[in-house]
């Protein structure tokens, strides 16, 4: 199959979604040139921003961080040690690695230093893994970001995971999760710092492929915390969807984003809140119900100061109840 | 055993490895493979392959999946 952009190289790339196949160099053009559109559409980042890019070792984040560098943004990398037996460690090695090459050296938050290391904090609080990961990463790409005077956070969700969200929220009727969902979540005054997904408009195989040709040595193995998400079940019935169907995915995901959708607004019709720190995710398995979302400017945390619509932040409460699931288990060992 | 008359199909997050019959297209394999288009890229050393490419007997293959979750 020839590349259908030049018609003189061999193709290696075919997007049946998009009903093309490319040789590497125009496949490089055509995904870069996906992810400035989903930028420029969205007004996702300014030239002049100072972007804080949260990279995991995985695919989509050091690819993003790789297109962001090579469109002449101003970028720093953060990657969050989720203090997993092994699994950490590799994914680790690859961004030190991959940053290196870059002349890069990224900020690097261990939680295990932090006092609420992933597993740990689970069992203590009895939650899904996946959803304690989603408010501690997000409490501290806030703090850092807000801390080091980073004028945005990106982060690498791509249409695969945008879609699946969607999926499960819609299956779910999660209004509220739907009327926040979008690839920009605005700053707010109080230290909230704008969110940003580039990523939006390209698909796991796109940015895979990508990682792939540019030599990006990312982590293949799936975190191990990660095997029951619910993610992953909406992700397979999406993919069985676009194989007979090429295209559904993204039809799916520019029509909701679509502002004359009513489901882009609150339960009530009301303007939606943008932000929240509670889980973004689908968490309908897990316990956290609790959501914090609110109006208007957040307020200082009574702990910590971070940004949040209560009283004290969702990352602070479930310290507490790590601390204090230590310290139960701790009386019970020395009776 | 390496078998230079079969196509080896590896799996490496899977960690299996398939010997099928060639030659055969990329998505024959996976077909074969149980494993479905749009969840994973396909390898040759170097190579990223496309679905129709026609893989030679002797090959080695590596089937690699995208899906990340969480």
């Amino acid at each position: 199959m020839k590349c259908k952009r030049c018609r003189r190289a061999e193709a290696a790339v075919d997007l049946p979604s998009h009903h093309a196949a490319f040789c590497p160099d125009c496949f490089f053009l055509f995904f870069r040139r996906q992810v400035k559109e989903g930028i420029r559409k969205l007004r996702l980042l300014d030239p002049e921003d100072r972007v804080l890019v949260c990279v995991s070792g995985g695919k989509d984040s050091l690819v993003l961080w790789d297109v962001l560098m090579d469109e002449g943004y101003e970028t720093e990398g953060l990657y969050i040690d989720l203090g997993i037996d092994g699994y950490s460690d590799r994914s680790r090695e690859k961004v030190l690695a991959y940053a290196a090459s870059r002349g890069k050296t990224p900020i690097v938050v261990e939680l295990a230093k932090e006092g609420i290391p992933i597993a740990e904090a689970a069992r203590c609080v009895r939650m899904q893994e996946c959803s304690i990961c989603g408010t501690v990463k997000r409490y501290f790409f806030n703090r850092v970001a807000a801390e080091g005077k980073f004028t945005v956070v990106a982060t690498g969700h791509n249409l695969d995971d945008e879609t699946a969200r969607l999926l499960g929220n819609l299956l779910h009727w999660q209004r509220d999760h739907l009327a926040r969902q979008h690839p920009l979540l605005p700053g707010a005054d109080g230290g909230l710092v704008r969110k940003v997904k580039p990523l939006w408009r390209v698909s796991e195989v796109e940015t895979a492929a990508y990682g792939f040709l540019k030599g990006i040595d990312y982590v293949t193995e799936e975190c191990p915390m990660s095997e029951d998400a619910t993610s992953l079940v909406y992700k397979e019935a999406l993919s069985r969807i676009e194989d007979r169907m090429p295209g559904t995915r993204i039809v799916f995901y520019k029509g909701f984003l679509d502002p004359s959708n009513p489901l882009r607004k609150g339960p009530e019709g009301e303007a939606a809140p943008v932000q929240e720190d509670a889980p973004e995710e689908n968490t309908v398995r897990g316990t956290e119900t609790d959501s914090e979302e609110g109006g208007g400017a957040p307020r200082a945390c009574a702990s910590c100061g971070a940004p949040t619509y209560t009283e004290t932040c969702s990352f602070c409460r479930m310290k507490e109840r790590v601390r204090k699931a230590r310290s139960q288990r701790a009386a019970r060992v020395s009776r | 055993m390496y078998n230079d008359a079969m196509i080896t199909v590896r799996l490496p997050q899977k960690k299996t490895e398939l010997e099928l019959p060639g030659p055969r297209r990329v998505m024959d394999l996976l077909a074969e493979a149980g494993v479905r288009p749009t969840t994973v890229i396909v390898t040759q050393g170097k190579k990223l392959l496309t679905k129709d490419h026609r893989v030679e007997d002797g090959a080695t293959i590596d089937v690699l999946s995208v899906v990340s979750g969480g």
